[in-house]
């Protein structure tokens, strides 16, 4: 074993440091080179724009590739998430806020300077039949349909800014991925209710030129005696068409939504958040008079859709055409008799049912 | 802790009182035994039994017009329920754990999806036929209202859970279950195990007499 003498160790270990050092060094300069040649030449700054505009892709080249083969799974940063983030926080929900709120404000003001509507001439005690029960399931089955669907969309869209003050964070992100479990499952659903909607109550919804009078004198909400009237009025016909055309709409928006595996883009996706959430606030708006109008603001209007029969006056005094029709059929003050009732639905003959005439001209 | 309750004691307790449930609703049915035929039967017993086990499953011929929401938003129902209940996967890895000891695979998640959805459209259509319907609304019980609710808590405790991201979701839905395990021998929901006795019953006894049930 040779020992050398301490100095000469020292030495060595110095030279050892040098070149680590150097070694080290080399390491870290080396990469920045080719950024020095770029700077020295003055391309560094130019670039800039080109290397971010490549990042977002905006010229839509294929700048940058990656192991991960799927739609945009190149492009670095998504311009579509921000603008749709930006347009959700600053617009859809501040706006859809003010018009929830304003709509039931309005209605609110509304029963309190209207009050209840009630039957003029009050009841009768003779009912009419109006609607049957295949129709009342369906209505029924995509009202349920709607208010979970609506409530739990609200959770998702308001969920933080009105739920986390109530009942905290954990508390919200239990609500909000129960809403959102809901809200995917239950969605699918919802464009087979509106398609038997349609099936069931597009007879007689066409607008006419009677409407059109009923709308001028806004159906004798602020008094005095409304237009005449068929089987629908122009209110009602409205939802029915609103219903339809929203409930299409949502329906189409969401679907694309709850099933990204279509090579759907980020574009779309945004573009079906904004228009669903935009329909959906509208809609739940709309349905908020519906609502008020089918139960508390109009005695014996909410009759027709539970039991299937209204009141000999109320038909008489909302739907006077089709009261006419109907006491010509001998269908005014008829006995609820189930099995009669069943006969009907089993016949499928709504002639004597309370359904529009086809024959009959209105207006 | 409310999870380990519910999914322990609970759970175990329910299973019990499923089983033993069963056991003495069949035991009540079949101490009832058969009236003694006295005839000399036409045709065997047995193969009228069987026959009608499988040819109620649709509409007598005559009927079909007036049962047609029944038939379709019942096997929607059905069907949809079966697949969820044993071809879901969280459902699987739970009887693998709890139960039986082996899985199998799960259905895959479109299946599961379009089963859930024709599950909820058919529960909600029945029930909103027998509210509104005003025959099915008179022959109604409270035991029929009971029982389509507890069933439809459970599908939807169990949709709410889907994300399996939560323990107290898990929670509610387990608990849901036991509830209904704990309902299910004394309601109507037996209909699921006594539906073969009912219709071989009538089967047999009308094949004995040569008429074809």
């Amino acid at each position: 074993m040779t020992h050398l003498p301490t100095e000469e160790k020292r030495q060595r270990y110095r030279r050892g440091l040098r070149w680590a050092m150097a070694l080290l060094a080399f390491v870290l300069i080396v990469p920045l080179i080719p950024y020095g040649i770029v700077a020295a030449e003055g391309q560094l700054g130019s670039n800039t724009a080109d290397i971010w505009r490549d990042a977002r892709n905006k010229d839509q080249r294929d700048a940058f590739r990656t192991q991960i083969q799927g739609i945009e799974t190149a492009v670095l940063i998504n311009n579509r998430g921000e603008q749709w983030r930006t347009f959700r926080e600053k617009q859809l929900v501040p706006y859809g806020g003010y018009l929830l709120l304003g709509t039931l404000g309005l209605i609110t003001a509304f029963f309190l300077f209207r009050g209840r509507i009630k039957i003029e001439g009050g009841r009768s005690g003779k009912l009419v039949p109006r609607f049957s029960s295949n129709q009342r399931v369906m209505h029924w089955f995509a009202a349920g349909l709607f208010v979970l669907l609506g409530v739990t969309g609200l959770i998702l869209l308001y969920g933080r800014y009105v739920l986390i003050p109530l009942l905290g964070p954990e508390g919200f992100a239990i609500t909000a991925s129960a809403s959102k479990e809901v809200h995917n499952l239950f969605g699918p659903i919802f464009p087979f209710a509106i398609i038997a909607l349609m099936l069931m109550f597009g007879r007689g919804n066409m607008f006419r030129l009677l409407d059109f009078k009923w709308f001028l004198k806004a159906g004798g909400l602020f008094g005095g005696h409304a237009a005449d009237s068929g089987y629908y009025n122009g209110g009602q016909k409205s939802w029915f068409w609103m219903t339809v055309l929203f409930g299409i709409a949502i329906s189409v928006s969401g679907l694309i939504l709850d099933f990204p595996v279509f090579g759907q883009t980020r574009e779309l996706m945004a573009g079906s958040h904004l228009v669903h959430g935009i329909i959906a606030v509208v809609f739940i708006a709309a349905s908020f008079g519906h609502i008020y109008i089918g139960t508390l603001g109009m005695e014996g209007a909410v009759e027709s859709m539970t039991s299937g029969y209204v009141d000999s006056n109320w038909a008489a005094e909302h739907h006077n055409l089709w009261y006419q029709e109907m006491e010509k059929a001998g269908m005014v003050d008829v006995e609820p008799n189930a099995l009669e009732e069943v006969k009907r639905h089993d016949d499928i003959d709504f002639k004597g049912f309370g359904q529009p005439n086809p024959q009959t001209k209105e207006g | 802790m409310f999870l380990e309750f519910v999914e322990g004691p609970l759970w175990y307790a329910s299973v019990v009182i499923f089983l033993v449930g069963i056991a003495i609703r069949f035991y009540e049915i079949l101490a009832r035994g058969v009236k003694p035929d006295l005839a000399v039967p036409r045709t065997d017993g047995t193969a009228g039994a069987l026959r009608t086990i499988v040819s109620r499953s649709w509409t007598a011929k005559g009927f079909s017009s007036g049962a047609v929401f029944h038939l379709v938003a019942g096997y929607m129902f059905h069907i949809g329920l079966f697949v969820l209940l044993f071809f879901a996967a969280p459902h699987i890895v739970f009887i693998e754990e709890r139960i039986l000891g082996f899985g199998w695979t799960a259905a895959p998640h479109w299946v599961f999806i379009a089963a859930a959805n024709l599950a909820f459209a058919g529960l909600i259509l029945l029930w909103l036929r027998r509210v509104m319907h005003p025959v099915m609304r008179k022959i109604s019980t409270f035991d029929d209202h009971a029982a389509a609710w507890l069933t439809f808590i459970v599908m939807f405790t169990g949709c709410m859970a889907l994300l399996e991201g939560h323990d107290g979701l898990r929670a509610l839905h387990m608990l849901s279950v036991c509830v209904l395990m704990i309902y299910f021998p004394f309601s109507r929901l037996m209909h699921a195990f006594t539906f073969v006795l009912s219709r071989g019953y009538t089967g047999a006894v009308m094949g004995r007499k040569g008429v074809q049930a």
